[in-house]
């Protein structure tokens, strides 16, 4: 059942992306940027994932989604690593076009592996019990990112959520696609 | 698992070890230029960071400054809140290693000590020999160039700010000269920078007057706002065997700025029948070190969030200093390193700053209403709030003291955001005003909130001071935030 490595490294990935997504406005705050640059930084993120959703889409089906999956994952551990050395707010915008595309490269993949993975008649259940584990691991890593926040500082929770994006590339490698390219 | 892909694993591991690793050193490096203060608002990149043990090290920052067209800035341990001690891509000398004792003369009860040295390494050297400092803020964490450069004050009601204990000090100058400072030979360097917020050079070395360390007796009492003048000038005011005082008000919002009680130590003369043997003075002699930091830091942590907290905090001081010191000896040494450990504090949202402010001693009790209005109505989160007794000194050219005042130090916590920082300036200006009313004063070494007109209402010798400024330093090779902001 090869469900089971996309569970385990998409599980991962959201673990790490979800210790840095929502606390970066508070480093986004400490750049000292105001409303309407926080405005264009999120919608720079869903703009430049937006364009490139069709691209990944049509390529995965070429080229399989698992390749998709590992640049998104390693990606996003490199960029964590810029994050604490950035300065200005044109770096964090680049930065954030980056990370909308590799957000796109991870939904659009993640999405179509786990219907390859998937057939018509149970196909309900397993996707139920996919989106239940990213959920879950999603949720509990705002939480923990919170309080590690308190503890510590903001640039150690993006070398923390980098390692474990990291993880999730390593993870992903164990991903076996069965099912015929480019059909 | 395959070879291929254990090796694209272990290929992996390495890349990104390489990364992480050089992301750890930019991010050291690029912080390393950063310099802030302890309220760690407004920090600044600066060009070069010099520290040094030697005047030479000094000396050639100043002329590689001078080469390159650089300001230069000086700090210490930083505990000024608005900038005074750094610049924006400046040369900032860092004076903390700067710190030996350079000699003490027992007899002459004089010390002389490297400019980056703390009180407490001052404390260090002079307890041996039965000798104390004179004037020096209530924690021992600052160094003495810092204190020298904004003219601190203390809490023996004996003395005025810190000017009237100055011996001497060497100054380097712009032109990488070393002049020797004394009120006779330089009187208008010696007033300027004594208060001069490191514009006029840097102060080397510092001569300062040492006293005997006396054994005190401390009493905590409670007393009614309105009274307190009264009692200043009775027990506190001119009276030689008062060694220490101060006050504190309520931050509890139950009796906001109400409450208030008072430590007074009293010197025991060694004639007196209660005076300690030499037995208990051996005992009570070596300096103490801070303790409960970890639980002082928790109880305080919960009063910036927390009102019922800050009741209780009130509670717990009450009842630690009113019922412990009664009636036990301290020595001077030791009562004048108090805790402050369990104030530092690094959360990246929000910050602790301190204000002071200076009013005639009658009008205290007006000011104190003033102060629980603004406080009320602007929902400011007021940590702490203490009170001392400052003698009218106007040595300086920037005093603060026109007049026998009471100083006000309050502590607040407040967002590091810009809406933060804006409320919390027009509340300042507001808090500001009340004081000039009152014929009062505030402290310059804090945030940069009041208004040049507020500053030149306080201080009418600042034009004199920019002036000064002009005379010693006409190239403006010494710069900070604080000068940037007021001078035009």
């Amino acid at each position: 059942m090869m469900l089971k490595w996309v569970v385990r490294s998409q599980s991962v990935l959201l673990f790490g992306t979800g210790l840095v997504f929502p606390f970066y406005i508070v480093f986004l705050s400490e750049s000292g940027a105001s409303f309407s640059e926080f405005g264009l930084a999120y919608g720079l993120f869903t703009v430049s994932a937006a364009l490139v959703h069709h691209w990944v889409g049509r390529y995965s089906d070429l080229f399989g989604r698992k390749i998709f999956l590992l640049v998104s994952a390693w990606g996003n551990a490199i960029v964590y690593l810029v994050f604490p050395v950035v300065q200005e707010m044109l770096a964090v915008y680049i930065i954030q076009v980056v990370l909308g595309i590799l957000g796109a490269l991870q939904k659009t993949s993640e999405k179509a592996l786990v219907a390859d993975f998937t057939d018509g008649s149970n196909r309900g259940v397993l996707i139920g019990r996919y989106h239940f584990w990213i959920s879950l691991w999603s949720g509990a890593a705002v939480m923990v990112s919170g309080f590690l926040i308190d503890l510590l500082t903001l640039s150690v929770i993006f070398y923390l959520g980098s390692f474990i994006c990291f993880l999730s590339g390593v993870l992903t490698l164990f991903i076996q696609e069965e099912k015929e390219l480019g059909s | 698992m395959s070879l291929k892909t254990r090796w694209k694993i272990l290929l992996a591991i390495s890349i990104y070890g390489v990364l992480v690793s050089l992301s750890i050193l930019f991010h050291q490096q690029s912080d390393d230029l950063l310099v802030h203060d302890v309220s760690r608002l407004f920090p600044d990149h600066v060009n070069e960071i010099v520290e040094g043990n030697e005047i030479e090290s000094f000396q050639n920052a100043i002329h590689d400054a001078n080469e390159n067209d650089l300001a230069v800035s000086i700090g210490g341990a930083r505990h000024s809140q608005g900038g005074h001690s750094y610049y924006e891509d400046s040369v900032f000398l860092d004076m903390t290693s700067y710190n030996d004792i350079v000699s003490i003369e027992p007899d002459e009860k004089l010390i002389t000590v490297e400019s980056g040295a703390t009180w407490a390494d001052v404390q260090e050297a002079v307890n041996p020999y039965g000798l104390s400092v004179k004037v020096m803020q209530s924690s021992n964490v600052f160094t003495i160039g810092g204190s020298l450069s904004s003219n601190v004050h203390g809490r023996d009601p004996r003395y005025g700010s810190i000017i009237e204990t100055v011996h001497s000090f060497r100054l380097l100058q712009f032109d990488g000269t070393i002049v020797d400072v004394t009120p006779e030979e330089h009187p208008s360097l010696f007033q300027s920078v004594i208060g001069g917020f490191g514009l006029f050079g840097v102060i080397l070395d510092v001569t300062l007057e040492l006293q005997d360390n006396e054994i005190y007796l401390a009493t905590t009492e409670s007393i009614d706002l309105d009274e307190y003048p009264e009692y200043i000038r009775k027990h506190v005011m001119d009276q030689g065997d008062v060694g220490l005082h101060f006050a504190r008000l309520s931050a509890s919002p139950d009796d906001l700025l109400e409450d208030m009680y008072f430590t007074t130590y009293h010197v025991v003369d060694e004639s007196e029948s209660d005076y300690p043997t030499k037995e208990e003075l051996d005992d009570l002699t070596p300096l103490q070190e801070e303790e409960h930091v970890l639980r002082d830091k928790f109880a305080f942590g919960l009063s910036r969030k927390f009102d019922w907290a800050k009741t209780a905090v009130w509670d717990l001081q009450q009842k630690l200093y009113g019922e412990n010191d009664e009636d036990e000896w301290i020595t001077r040494n030791n009562a004048m390193r108090p805790p402050i450990e369990f104030l530092e504090y690094d959360s990246s949202r929000n910050t602790d700053i301190l204000q002071e402010y200076f009013v005639p001693v009658d009008h205290f009790p007006t000011f104190v209403g003033d102060l629980r209005e603004i406080v009320r109505k602007e929902d400011l989160n007021l940590l702490n709030a203490t009170v001392r007794y400052m003698p009218k000194s106007t040595d300086a050219t920037m005093s603060y003291a026109k007049e026998d005042m009471l100083a006000i130090v309050i502590y607040v916590n407040h967002s590091m955001s810009d809406k933060g920082i804006e409320h919390m300036e027009q509340a300042t200006q507001q808090m500001v005003d009340a004081a000039l009313d009152l014929g009062g004063t505030y402290y310059l070494t804090y945030q940069l909130y009041p208004t040049k007109e507020q500053l030149k209402e306080a201080y009418p010798n600042f034009d004199e001071f920019l002036r000064l400024k002009e005379q010693f330093d006409p190239n403006k090779r010494f710069m900070n935030n604080f000068y940037e902001e007021y001078e035009s």
